[in-house]
């Protein structure tokens, strides 16, 4: 069994590592629910209520309780049917000479009262329909049944009369709210399901949207503008920055505390001096000098790592007895572990950048190195940590002990084989001690 | 913006100009209190106290605020803003002596909140911390990597003694996490990739050519898609409201200048000084002992090497004194320039923070 306060701080340094890799996890779980969501079949935003509610524009004709369409009704959608099919296959020929299908905009003051698969009709889209040939009816309200121009869409009437396609170009307002009864009604295998697949590449982000993102977009370029200093007015800016300095000497003398302190910050870079002196010690130690010149510049390069060691060493330890020798007791257990800021904050402010990649493979080895760096790291901060408590028990303990070859094995497992790898302890008698027959 | 006008500075203006100031600053700080508070705060009336203790814990906190963190009682949030100015180096210690039930110290409360916004661009940091996400993000640097998520659990649980075989079943146990993470970010990429290249063409902007996931989601979902315009536009106002505040912030810290010399002067450092021992395998205890070792390893091979060298000494030329200084002149520049890499930020040089993943063909 282990000391009580290692214990404590093995299990606590593991739970710590097991929690982080379980936050990322449900975050990764998140993204998968929404995108598998995305390639599936998009289904209606809300399951169809047992009575339509008609949107607001939907104000003249009350809506008629449910009965099925006429059948004059639905020979005229039928006929109306066609029509758009025939305009389809034109406006097909003619998309492929490059034009491009226009997609009519989701109007997001619309959205939140399209709560059916069937779009409210609105006057625009019923003189749209009037006129198949010339133009796709606009002004339909819902994305994911962008057009009527798809060829191959069955749109009405699949011969038993109870389906009615949604929004098939009702020319009537009645027929277009006969559409919203009867469509939740229908069986949920709607003809026009949407699929990204099939009709991803025919959707267009809605107007407001597109308005706050490019005002977004804008806000930022001048905030970070303003940041890098090449506003009109630089004198104010000067006397801005003069001032502050001025605040800030003036908090620090009349301080009751010195100002230097170990920081977060602090920690970090010392941090990366330790690693980069690591890594140069590495490399001259790999290196194979060729003449005495080479030999020697290592030599001194060796030298002058352990000098710069030293002084990191000192700082950190002089900065350590400057927090100890506060009267620690006022302040909190232990600075709380901020996130360090990305790039040392060398630009907090967001701007745009781009990640060009051209194939799945190479995104999915991007995330795999990624993750794997982030998995390297982790595992490299758990073994400091289990080399600083598990070493010194292993010193302290009596040599050849039971409990001191279950702890060996235990941490040669945990340190040199990653945890994967157990050996095995066998006891060998010596040959002397065998008594002689 | 056109050239602006000289004008005599009209008193009126002035007596308006610090209110803007303040108002522009409450807008775009988040979850900052109204610009009433902060007048309080310079009078340090007690109402004042506990909206600014909050403001200071969410400008502080490393991550967004989440339930976990908001729901805190006012007393730990307290606490832990004063461990965190603490550890970002505020020099006075009044903050300290404040009492954690936060009912009192507004205006040191408002000395600190300046000082925090005297050091670094805050509104900006905050603003891209709490960034409206359009498109499908990957960090290109490994800096996230290397900062601990979120606060440590405050219920620690005082456990007694384990078995190293318990160690043993954790570290099995964090090594399967991290397997079914990867293939779950493998599949994660494939989804992407598909999304991007059925949705190709759709995007207004042309150098992106193609939806990504938060876009394809509010197309699908008209009703979150509102939300994230909702999310959008106050994000557009909060920056509108950093922009003023530079601005005008000249004023705000010519009235801070005030609000420092109201504050009585601090008292010498008091002469006892309680020794407390700092645990040995915290951050700085486990960078001592890594140091230690470094220091150690590196003497070693520097003391073999000049042992060799030293006993093959006699056998070089007349050159020898030239070319020594030449190499001891190049090793030290050598060394400077290693030094440097880790005492300035190189932040620049490298791609840093998260980018929007683009499909090209």
């Amino acid at each position: 069994m282990l000391p009580a306060e290692c214990s404590r701080r093995l299990v606590a340094e593991l739970r710590d590592a097991l929690d982080s890799c379980a936050e990322r996890q449900r975050q990764l779980e998140q993204s998968l629910r929404v995108s598998r969501r995305l390639l599936r079949v998009w289904e209606p935003a809300e399951t169809p209520a047992p009575e339509p509610t008609p949107g607001p524009e939907i104000n003249e004709e009350a809506p008629s309780s449910a009965c099925p369409p006429s059948p004059q009704d639905l020979k005229e959608l039928e006929l109306l049917t066609q029509a758009l099919e025939k305009a389809v296959r034109v406006r097909k020929g003619l998309s492929k000479a490059g034009e491009g299908v226009k997609v009519p905009s989701l109007k997001s003051g619309s959205a939140s009262t399209a709560t059916k698969a069937s779009a409210p009709p609105s006057t625009s889209r019923c003189t749209g329909s009037r006129a198949p040939e010339t133009k796709p009816p606009r002004g339909v309200h819902h994305p994911w049944v962008p057009t009527k121009d798809l060829p191959g869409r069955r749109l009405l009437l699949v011969g038993d009369g109870a389906h009615m396609g949604q929004g098939a170009g009702a020319n009537k307002t009645e027929a277009g709210l006969r559409d919203q009864q009867i469509v939740p009604q229908a069986a949920s295998q709607v003809p026009e399901a949407f699929t990204l697949k099939d009709k991803g590449a025919l959707l267009r982000l809605p107007e407001a949207f597109r308005k706050a993102a490019s005002r977004n977009a804008r806000l930022w370029a001048q905030l970070s503008s303003m940041q890098t200093g090449d506003s009109a007015d630089a004198a104010a800016a000067t006397a801005t920055a003069t001032a502050k300095t001025q605040f800030l000497q003036k908090m620090q003398t009349a301080a009751g505390l010195p100002g230097s302190m170990l920081s977060t910050a602090e920690v970090g870079r010392l941090q990366k001096a330790c690693s980069m002196l690591r890594l140069r010690m590495r490399e001259e130690l790999t290196a194979d000098p060729k003449d005495w010149m080479q030999e020697y510049r290592s030599l001194l390069t060796l030298e002058g790592l352990q000098a710069l060691a030293g002084q990191c060493l000192h700082r950190l330890q002089e900065l350590r007895s400057a927090v100890v020798e506060q009267p620690q007791g006022l302040w909190p257990e232990g600075p709380p572990r901020a996130a360090l800021p990305c790039g040392g904050g060398a630009d907090p402010v967001w701007s745009p950048q781009l990640l060009l990649y051209s194939s799945t493979q190479e995104l999915q080895t991007l995330a795999a190195l990624r993750l794997r760096v982030a998995m390297l790291d982790q595992q490299v901060h758990l073994e400091k940590v289990l080399m600083a408590e598990l070493l010194p028990l292993l010193r302290e303990q009596e040599p050849l002990g039971r409990p001191w070859l279950a702890l060996c094995r235990a941490a040669h497992c945990l340190l040199c084989e990653g945890g994967q790898h157990f050996l095995t302890v066998l006891q060998d008698e010596p040959a002397d001690r065998l008594s002689p027959p | 913006m056109g050239r602006r006008r000289r004008r005599r500075p009209d008193p009126a203006d002035a007596a308006r100009a610090l209110p803007e100031a303040i108002a522009a600053l409450s807008r775009t700080l988040p979850a900052a209190p109204s610009p009433e508070t902060f007048r309080r705060a310079k009078f340090d009336r007690p109402e004042a106290a506990p909206a600014l203790w909050r403001l200071l814990f969410r400008v502080l906190s490393p991550l967004p605020a989440d339930g976990a963190l908001a729901s805190l009682a006012l007393e730990a949030q307290a606490r832990w803003v004063k461990s965190a100015l603490r550890s970002q180096g505020y020099p006075r210690r009044a903050l300290v002596q404040l009492p954690d039930e936060g009912s009192q110290g507004a205006r040191e409360l408002l000395l600190a909140l300046a000082w925090l916004l005297a050091r670094g661009p805050l509104p900006e940091r905050l603003l891209t911390q709490s960034h409206v996400r359009l498109g499908d993000e990957m960090p290109v640097c490994e800096c996230e990597a290397l900062a601990s998520p979120g606060l440590p659990a405050p219920g620690v649980e005082a456990e007694g003694c384990v078995d190293i075989r318990h160690v043993q079943w954790l570290t099995g146990k964090l090594r399967l996490r991290w397997r079914n993470l990867m293939a779950g970010q493998q599949e994660q990429c494939a989804l992407l990739g598909k999304i991007h290249s059925y949705t190709r063409g759709c995007h207004s902007d042309r150098s992106l050519g193609h939806l990504s996931v938060p876009e394809t989601e509010l197309l699908r979902d008209p009703e979150g898609g509102r939300q994230l315009l909702q999310l959008l536009e106050k994000e557009n106002a909060r920056l509108e409201a950093a922009l003023e505040w530079r601005r005008r912030e000249l004023v705000f810290w010519q009235w801070m200048d005030t609000v420092l010399d109201a504050c009585s002067p601090e008292d010498s450092p008091p002469t006892f000084l309680p020794r407390i021992p700092e645990p040995e395998a915290g951050v700085a205890g486990l960078l001592v002992r890594e140091l230690q070792a470094l220091q150690e390893e590196l003497r070693e091979a520097a003391e073999a090497r000049r042992a060799a060298w030293q006993a093959a000494a006699g056998g070089h030329g007349p050159e020898w004194r030239a070319a020594r200084r030449a190499l001891q002149a190049a090793v030290a520049q050598d060394l400077a320039a290693l030094q440097r890499s880790w005492e300035q930020d190189q932040g620049r040089a490298r791609p840093h923070g998260p980018h929007r993943l683009s499909k090209k063909n």
